[in-house]
């Protein structure tokens, strides 16, 4: 069982570490996607320099916390997207029935799915994300906190993803409401939750979880709660457990496209 | 024979009749899918509500002035802004020149009897002529009901707007086309394209040039910002004929040096193109 899952654990990594390798062959265009997301993330410093130049705090937020904000969202959204890139693009996998090739391979279908593809641009992306950590943590624990949040984050994008994805195996054009809900946690997340109310507010933490990916990570990093700690970790691991079962219970349904494809 | 040889001479003596063909084949196939625009609408509403309540959250007592602006008047000037980004979509413009030149099309594109540029500028007007009305008509639901509709806003001048509002997409279109033009000597020329729309968002889009500090305002009315949302936007929260006159001139500049450096780039591009067969 357990060389099994190291077993696992290696291809996964391998799949990652040459996607990696694809990507960089152009050095050139690697490298000028990389830098330039990280000076995109970082125009938005304009906005808050501004926003707080009218008010002295924004939702109840410092520029100190909006800035974990942001960089929480940046580092998250990035993690996932380097290393699970393909499961936000899984809904066009089942409706164009891509799923075959990795069907037939003798290893974890979901997690040669999920590996099998690297977006260049989000390590840019995780870069901001750890820098504006490294500048805005308080301290070296402060930071393992944030990094593990940013470990959660990721894993909550990625499960969310998939579980909106997964409902492609029941419903057609899922794809387009899988892409706006998680663009929907980075639009809601990068915002202060002090400035949502009611309704609203009700729905960024129970529908689209954008509370428990970010917000609720950022007040404990400003103050920590045990209780609260756990209530973060516990999501992100239910959500896990709901939209991997959600993924096997719609591949029964799954119906090949008749589809001639190499991976290579 | 003589059909096909006075169809020749209409074509020759109206070349502009081949664009307005290929604009009509996209309208007509937006209108088809014109639910699927729809779709889009989630995300729009997404950022206004946010921006909605950000600016509630800014603008703390009843009438209340921010850079000039009553909070009716921002909350109406992003609404405006935003209309313009999603409803053009001019990221559209950008990805397919850019796939174009990298995927090898721009091969089969280039000797067809038209100018690839004005082909794709064509394609890219019959999109917002559907897409930009039905995110026009959802701004107005939105900001009538969540903000109340403007004061003293003046209907007889919808048409000067309506205008701006064209050419001001038209231009932005142009600009990335530009950039995307560059893909014939870098590979990619997408992170340009993300300064770009960041610089249009973020100074010009979310906020007005009135908010940002005196001495930066004048250099602001040089770029794009200006011509492309600013001005826009401005002309339909805060009406007045000498301002239009401005914008529309300054627009007049943009679009005759967007377009001759569009021609210009895909000139020279043209010439460094290396087909490999296959």
């Amino acid at each position: 069982m357990l060389t099994a899952v190291k077993n696992q654990m290696r291809v996964c990594l391998l799949s990652i570490k040459y996607n990696m390798m694809r990507e960089m062959v152009n050095k050139v265009t690697f490298l000028t996607n990389v830098g330039f997301m990280v000076l995109n993330n970082a125009s938005f410093l304009v906005q808050w320099a501004i926003l707080f130049r009218l008010r002295g705090d924004v939702g109840g937020y410092t520029f100190r916390e909006i800035m974990l904000l942001w960089g929480l969202v940046a580092a998250s959204f990035g993690l996932s997207h380097i290393l699970f890139a393909r499961v936000f693009s899984l809904s066009d996998l089942i409706i164009g029935g891509k799923l075959d090739a990795y069907l037939v391979q003798p290893k974890n279908v979901l997690a040669s799915v999920l590996t099998s593809a690297t977006d260049v641009s989000a390590i840019g992306d995780f870069l901001y994300g750890m820098g504006l950590g490294l500048i805005c943590s308080r301290g070296v624990g402060g930071f393992f906190l944030y990094l593990l949040f940013t470990v959660t984050g990721a894993v909550v994008f990625t499960a969310f993803a998939l579980l909106l994805g997964s409902l492609s195996f029941w419903f057609v054009r899922m794809d387009m409401l899988q892409s706006q809900m998680v663009m929907g946690i980075v639009s809601f997340g990068t915002y202060p939750d002090g400035i949502f109310k009611g309704v609203s507010r009700f729905l960024l933490y129970f529908v689209i979880p954008v509370g428990m990916a970010v917000w609720q990570p950022v007040h404990l990093l400003v103050s920590f709660d045990a209780g609260m700690f756990f209530t973060v970790t516990g999501y992100a691991a239910f959500l896990v457990v709901a939209a991997v079962a959600v993924f096997y219970r719609g591949l029964r349904r799954y119906a090949s496209g008749n589809l001639m494809e190499a991976r290579m | 024979m003589n059909r096909l040889a006075k169809q020749d001479g209409i074509v020759r003596c109206m070349p502009w009749r081949k664009y307005a063909v290929i604009y009509r084949s996209v309208l007509l196939e937006n209108l088809q899918y014109a639910a699927n625009i729809a779709v889009g609408f989630f995300s729009y509403a997404v950022f206004i509500y946010t921006f909605i309540m950000l600016w509630n959250y800014m603008y703390r007592t009843p009438g209340e002035l921010i850079a000039g602006y009553t909070k009716e008047q921002m909350i109406w000037y992003v609404m405006m802004t935003e209309m313009i980004w999603f409803g053009s979509s001019a990221a559209s413009v950008a990805r397919e020149v850019s796939t174009d030149i990298r995927g090898g099309n721009i091969a089969y594109l280039m000797n067809k009897p038209y100018h690839y540029t004005l082909y794709v500028m064509a394609k890219y007007t019959g999109g917002w002529s559907i897409r930009l009305p039905m995110y026009a008509v959802l701004a107005v639901v939105i900001g009538t009901v969540l903000v109340g509709p403007l004061p003293r806003f003046p209907l007889a001048a919808v048409p000067a707007m309506a205008l701006c509002v064209v050419l001001g997409l038209t231009i932005n279109a142009v600009l990335k086309m530009c950039i995307s033009l560059f893909s014939f000597w870098i590979e990619d020329a997408t992170p340009f394209q993300w300064l770009y729309d960041k610089l249009l968002l973020i100074v010009g889009t979310m906020f007005p040039v009135e908010i940002f500090p005196e001495t930066l305002q004048p250099l602001f009315k040089l770029t794009p910002i200006y011509t492309v949302c600013y001005g826009p936007a401005k002309l339909i929260v805060d009406f007045s004929p000498e301002k239009c006159v401005e914008i529309l001139a300054v627009q007049a500049v943009f679009l005759l040096a967007g377009c001759g450096l569009m021609f210009l780039i895909y000139g020279r591009g043209v010439k460094k193109l290396y087909v490999n067969g296959g």
